[in-house]
């Protein structure tokens, strides 16, 4: 299978240059989009449109660094974006506990229309989610010099499940922020 | 929307002619084509106007007026002369922002708004859009003496896929090959990137006569990169000149003015408005009542508008990762970016002097036709490539009606999505799919595009088909939907009925009625009339003929049929007074044969009930 590694030809790896990212896909675009094809071509056409989009994906993808944490977790199997995804229920139990915790206070900071503390809780949540996703990319560079371990797969998964939470946790204090703004 | 994409198929062979770039406006627009390397607007209405009013007039003898024309006839007959009709694009009757628009005759039934109009049938959004774009490219035709056939056209970046998708039907309709619908900004920031050569992150905030946009956009390497795009498709300076009005009304104790009325005040307070753009007190007379205005009234009435435009900003800002002092410009477009209190607005929330130094009503005309020129002119396709994005998240509509979104907004275009679908029923064959485009939780408050059935689904127990439904959104940002099963790898046949706008099948019908290619139009479509009459009247000549026979006398069958011969002889000629004159006479010679079947008609009526009913 062609990975997003590969329309860019870059290793499968967390660490990526993004400005060199960014500079490849522009020349990777002038050659591939639909645009550069001459009209009337419509199967060059086609494969351009086809191209393209592999392309804007493979770069939404990588360009950052939580979406490439997660691609690479689902190369090692473990898909957290889908909604059935076993390894979501099988959170370890502080996590749980911390989840609660913070659910409540925002519940709380919202019901009361207090922007600032929500803000600082933002603020807080933000340093904790750098932490888990360090850790996440930790484990997945132990995993691609390793092979499949059930247990670094595991250790991956617990942390991106952990950012994944606090990602929409930071996205509610956005919408209440813009709430409140508005 | 259908199941075999949009992707635009080109036919070498046809001859090109010129192509142009389209700004299809709220309240203008323009045609623009480069010459000699220059993009250049072309006249287009009376007194070599390049703004073409946005304004269509249907006529009680079925002729069809645009432009300033059109917008002259407006306050005689308000429900026959349509204005800011790209309000009512991909907008169906019962939407809520349909019944703020005002004053016009809906016709009832169907899910696409249909104003009653003199002059025959009822009009759709997509054929008087149709009707501004087809007299922008005869107008354009009679400028170059050549022919018009390919055409870029602007849609607000805000537009949703019903919007795009009605304002492609428009070109079609008017007979012209859409090479691609361009966000308006983004043709703003070509027109500016091209000429001035630059490099970096722009902003271009248009506000026009009905639609605000945002877009943030990065210029690199020859790659004009949108990086957000926000906007409001139902705030412009038409709601200026709405403000202005509402007090002027008020002011005059007139509780429920008449749609004339309306329009009357509504034209005194653009011109006020546009007065108010160098003076600081303008008078305003309405019905030989004189008022004051100062601009300091009417900066505090627009304020809560222009205040709106803020917050979109700030979302676009943010979902680009870009604070307001990164960007290297800000470039204004529309009309309305000339109100004092919008520069100042702007210059405030941007923290620098906003570039207006191309005229801000040609800037998305100007950019669209140099953008039709890199899609057609090989020479010129290595010199800028544009990727744009799509304005609205899309979704489906899961459980509950929850939306479960699947291609975020602001994804770069081309893109697609797949989801899996399963069947919940042993032997289920089908299953039904609804797509909504939006940004919020619940389906219902999201805008529904369409809604499909996966038929011919193998027969399974449940939860065994796995159905991969591909999401693909074109260059253009429109959406096509195709499926496949994967167990047995068979394509699934996908109706798709979009929730608003017209069907394939509708767009084909207007296509044939319309007759574009027709020399004189209004003949055409007065023959078209008069041969739909007459298949019609024959039809029931040959039935009554057939039915009550009876009732015929002596020579009578001979002459109705020798009228009717007439009929069907001047039907297939081109002469519509022709066909008429030949109704005419079928008319007189079946009068009384005709009189007499109502007559027993009515007497079966009415001996079939008692006389108690009556």
């Amino acid at each position: 299978m062609r990975t997003h590694f590969d329309v860019f030809g870059l290793p499968r790896s967390h660490a990526v240059d993004v400005p060199a990212l960014e500079k490849q896909y522009r020349e990777l675009s002038l050659q591939l989009h639909p645009d550069r094809v001459a009209p009337g071509n419509a199967k060059e056409r086609l494969a351009a449109v086809e191209g393209t989009t592999a392309l804007n994906e493979a770069f939404k993808t990588l360009k950052d660094p939580v979406r490439r944490a997660f691609y690479l977790l689902k190369l090692h199997g473990v898909d957290l974006d889908r909604e059935d995804a076993g390894a979501q229920k099988d959170m370890p139990l502080a996590f749980l506990e911390e989840v609660m915790e913070l659910r409540e206070a925002l519940d709380d900071a919202m019901a009361a229309k207090d922007l600032p503390r929500a803000q600082g809780m933002a603020k807080d949540v933000a340093v904790r989610k750098a932490a888990a996703l360090q850790e996440a990319v930790a484990a997945l560079g132990a995993l691609e010099g390793a092979g499949d371990s059930p247990d670094g797969v595991r250790k991956a998964s617990h942390a991106l499940g952990r950012v994944r939470y606090f990602t929409r946790f930071l996205e509610q204090v956005d919408a209440f922020e813009e709430e409140v703004l508005a | 929307m259908s199941n075999n994409g949009y992707l635009q198929i080109h036919d070498p062979l046809k001859p090109k002619g010129h192509v142009v770039g389209i700004d299809l406006g709220t309240t203008h627009s323009l045609v623009a084509s480069v010459t000699q390397g220059k993009p250049r607007c072309v006249p287009v209405d009376e007194g070599d106007s390049l703004l073409l009013p946005s304004v269509v007039h249907y006529g009680k003898d079925g002729g069809v007026v645009v432009g300033a024309r059109a917008r002259k006839l407006a306050a005689e007959a308000p429900t026959d002369t349509i204005v800011s009709v790209k309000r009512f694009m991909g907008r169906s009757p019962d939407d809520p922002e349909t019944r703020k628009l005002g004053h016009y005759a809906f016709a009832p039934g169907a899910n696409v708004v249909r104003f009653d109009v003199a002059g025959g049938q009822p009009v759709t959004p997509i054929e008087v859009s149709g009707e501004i774009l087809r007299a922008l490219k005869r107008r354009a035709e009679a400028h170059f003496s050549g022919k018009v056939e390919q055409a870029v056209i602007t849609v607000p970046a805000y537009f949703d896929d019903a919007q795009r998708q009605a304002t492609r039907d428009a070109g079609k309709l008017a007979g012209l090959e859409v090479l691609r619908l361009l966000n308006e900004p983004t043709a703003a920031a070509l027109a500016y990137g091209l000429d001035k050569g630059s490099q970096g992150m722009f902003a271009v905030y248009d506000l026009g006569g009905g639609t605000f946009d945002i877009s943030i956009l990065k210029l690199e390497d020859g790659v004009f990169e949108v990086k957000s795009t926000g906007g409001d498709s139902a705030l412009g300076g038409d709601d200026f000149d709405r403000a202005i009005a509402q007090h002027v009304l008020q002011k005059l104790g007139v509780e429920s003015p008449t749609p004339a009325r309306i329009a009357e005040v509504m034209v005194a307070a653009r011109r006020a408005k546009e007065a108010l753009t160098d003076a600081a007190e303008v008078t305003l007379s309405v019905e030989g009542h004189s008022q004051p205005l100062s601009r300091a009234d009417f900066e505090a009435w627009i304020q809560p508008l222009v205040a709106k435009t803020g917050a979109v900003c700030r979302r676009a800002l943010k979902d680009a990762g870009v604070a307001a002092g990164e960007l290297d410009g800000v470039i204004l477009v529309g009309g309305s970016t000339r109100v004092p209190a919008v520069r100042r607005f702007v210059a405030e929330l941007f923290g620098r002097e906003p570039l207006g130094d191309i005229d801000p009503d040609q800037v998305v005309a100007l950019g669209a036709a140099v953008q039709a020129s890199l899609l057609t002119d090989t020479d010129r396709q290595d010199e800028v490539l544009l990727l744009d994005v799509i304005p609205l998240s899309l979704g489906l509509e899961t459980m509950g009606g929850i939306t479960e979104k699947l291609i975020p907004r602001n994804s770069t275009i081309p893109t697609a999505a797949a989801q899996v679908f399963t069947t919940f029923k042993d032997g289920q064959t089908g299953l039904d799919v609804h797509v909504v485009q939006g940004e919020r939780e619940l389906v219902q408050d999201n805008r529904s595009l369409a809604r499909f059935t996966l038929s011919g689904i193998p027969s399974m127990a449940a939860g065994m088909a796995r159905v991969e439904v591909r999401f693909q959104v074109d260059a253009d940002g429109i959406l096509s939907v195709t499926a496949k099963e994967q167990t047995t790898g068979a394509a699934q046949a996908i109706t798709v009925k979009p929730s608003h706008g017209l069907t394939e099948e509708e767009i084909e019908k207007m296509l044939l009625d319309s007759i574009d290619f027709a020399e004189d139009d209004i003949q055409a479509r007065q023959l078209r009339e008069q041969q739909v009459d007459a298949e019609r009247v024959l039809a029931e000549a040959d039935r009554q003929l057939r039915e009550n026979a009876t009732l015929l006398e002596a020579g009578e069958r001979e002459a109705i049929q020798a009228a009717m011969a007439r009929v069907r002889e001047a039907a297939a000629g081109k002469d519509y007074l022709a066909v008429k004159e030949a109704l005419h006479a079928l008319d007189e010679a079946s009068r009384g044969f005709i009189e007499r079947v109502m007559n027993r008609a009515i007497t079966q009526v009415v001996s079939g009930h008692s006389v108690e009913e009556y």
